[in-house]
This record gives structure tokens, sequence and C-alpha cells, in this order.
């Protein structure tokens, strides 16, 4: 039987090291990792703070208000006509346990969306993304509450 | 040979049927309550000026003898809209037989050149693929949220915000509702109702489903 020459051992022992020093560390993995893309509207989320423009609080009374009402207590001239009542604005105790992020794919994608009233329609292609936003906050301000 | 062409004149102008209607709308004074022209300021009925796009005339004939209310909340512009308190509460005149059927005609001859959706005649529906049409109409569209509509058993349901839908089928034409459903803008530079990216199907199977929802159906 043929003996293996010392130096095609050696080689053989710097390749495993290279390995096992470049292919298996956690930290490499995730380097080499394509980073994780998420979808623009969720980028844009989490930039700079919010404020609340006046246009958007009259979109709020032009659009929302007809379910939600005028105070956003949720007795707008369509509620008592709805087989699921609008949500009141107002009460922090269910806001609260909701995120920004839901309460933005709600208004965007419609109630369905994010598991809740089919009632709610969906505003993607009437607002912009940069409305719904200010919308989130807008109601965040109503319910003086906050959540992630 | 001045008196000639004067006497021209006015005969032409009094054999012209558009422009002795048009005065027959002018006398009732439409247009200080409804836009009869696309480039005038919003008013607080609602706008005349796509009627023979948008009306079926014999339900337009009747609705000037006898009008009934179709907004139930009243004309989304109105101040007090949101209250529900209609500030533009006055009925709207009720006119004879006679200049019903010439306003009719007026009316009627007032058109966009071009909408944006033509349907052909509908095909009547089953109470299968109602049933199915109305569960985008209530859920995936959320219709009922701001219009009164018909359910399966003929009763009346839903929100008062938009006009009503209950007699939608005599009421428009179905080029018209696909057209507003493709694209409301061309119409109204500011609706209260959500703009939709529906699919072609789904803006027909909606529109056969308004077209259903008659008077006669409701129990």
């Amino acid at each position: 039987m043929k003996k293996s020459s010392p130096t095609f051992i050696l080689s053989y022992c710097v390749f495993l090291i290279v390995v096992g020093i470049t292919g298996c560390s956690e930290k490499s993995a995730e380097e080499t990792r394509p980073p994780l893309k998420s979808p623009a509207y969720l980028e844009e989320a989490t930039p700079e703070p919010v404020v609340v423009s006046e246009k958007t609080r009259e979109t709020y009374q032009w659009y929302c208000a007809q379910c939600h009402g005028i105070q956003g207590k949720g007795d707008g001239i369509n509620a008592k006509f709805l087989t699921v009542p609008p949500r009141n604005h107002t009460k922090a105790k269910y806001l609260e346990t909701r995120t920004d992020k839901q309460f933005f794919e709600a208004i965007k994608f419609g109630g369905l969306s994010v598991g809740r009233a089919p009632c709610m329609p969906a505003w993607g292609n009437t607002m912009s993304d940069s409305t719904i936003h200010e919308l989130v906050r807008y109601i965040r301000e109503l319910c003086q509450c906050e959540a992630l | 040979m001045k008196n000639f062409l004067y006497l021209l004149m006015g005969g032409w102008l009094l054999c012209n049927p558009m422009l002795s209607h048009a005065s027959l709308i002018q006398e009732k004074k439409c247009s200080e309550c409804h836009r009869l022209s696309k480039d005038e300021n919003e008013k607080s009925g609602p706008d005349l000026f796509y009627a023979g796009n948008k009306f079926q005339a014999s339900w337009l004939k009747q609705y000037l003898q006898n009008p009934m209310t179709i907004r139930i909340a009243g004309g989304t512009g109105d101040p007090g809209f949101l209250k529900g308190i209609q500030a533009n509460s006055q009925k709207h005149p009720a006119l004879s037989k006679k200049d019903a059927g010439q306003v009719t005609k007026e009316l009627m001859a007032l058109m966009l050149l071009e909408l944006p959706e033509e349907v052909d005649l509908l095909e009547p529906l089953t109470k299968g693929q109602k049933a199915k049409i109305k569960y985008e109409f209530e859920r995936t569209f959320s219709c009922i949220s701001c219009h009164q509509s018909l359910n399966l058993a003929g009763k009346v349901r839903g929100g008062i915000s938009g006009p009503s839908l209950v007699n939608a089928g005599n009421r428009l034409q179905a080029s018209w509702v696909a057209s507003w459903l493709k694209s409301p803008r061309t119409f109204s530079s500011k609706s209260r109702m959500p703009i939709y990216k529906m699919e072609d199907e789904a803006r027909l199977r909606l529109t056969q489903f308004i077209a259903t929802l008659k008077n006669e159906n409701k129990r």
C-alpha cells in the first residue's frame, strides 16, 4: 500500500483548519448570508419621528370619521349599521396591545389583513404610505397610548 | 335685410331642441345645486355633467316627478354630514310629467365622450353566484360599510355615508358603475370612497351584483 506524502498530509490539515475557522463559525455564516430585506413600507416604518400634519388630520375627518367618528370615538354615522362596531380610537386599553405595524397594515390592506373586521376597507390605493404613517401617529395621539 | 336675419336666427333658436331643453333646465335652476359642467366649482347636489352616462332614463324621469332620498346622510360636502345633520335638507322639487320628460332628455344628453369601461348586456346571476359576489361586496371590498344594499332575503343592510344602492339596478347604468369602480377620479376629484385596484373580473362581478339591487326585490 502506498503511503501518503508528508506534504499532502500537511496540506490536508491546513485545509481542514481553514474550513473549520471560516466555514463553521456562526459569525462568518451571518456575514456571508444576504441581509434579510423587509418590504419598503416596513423600512419606512421606523425612520424619523412622524409629525402629524394638518392635512392628515383632515384626511382622518374626510375618510375615517365616516365610521370612527369626528373625535375617533367609534361613533361615526355608519357605526350603528355595521356588523362589527368601528374601533374607538380614544380607548388605550386595546390599542396599546397593537403595534404601529399592525395599525399600518390594517389601514393599508384593510381589517381582514390583520385578522380584524372586514368592515374596514383597504386604503392603500387612496392614501400614500407616508399619510398612513401619520394616521397611525394620529391614532396614538387620540388614544394617548404607545406600543412598538 | 337685417330684420330678415333676426327672424331667421330667432326661428333657429326656437327650433333647436338642445337650446329649448337648456332653457328649461335654466328655468328650473338646476345649476344652482348641480354641476352641469366639469369646469364649475363643487356644488351641494350630485354632479350632472355625466348624467347621460350615469342614470337610466326611465328612473330619472320617475325621480324628477317623485324625488326620493338616495343619500340618507346628505351630501358628503355638507357641513353637518359627519354629525348626521343634513344642512341641505330641502327636498328636491317635483316636476310635472311633461317637464320631467323634457329635463330627462336634456340631462341624458350630458355625457362624457369616453367612459373608462364599457359593459355589455349583463347576464342574470344565479342565487349561488349572487351569494358569492355578495361576500366580496361585503367582506373583500367592504362596500356594505358605507352603502345600503339588499341581502339575499331582500332586507336592507349597510351604512349610510355613501349613496344607497338599494335601487341601484334601476337607477344606474352598468357601464357607469364599472367605470366608477375603475376610475372614480374621472368623475369626481374628491370622494369619500376608497380607490380600488381590482381585477377586471372582480369589477364585472360587482357591477353585475349591483345591477340586481332593485326596489322590487326589497322585502
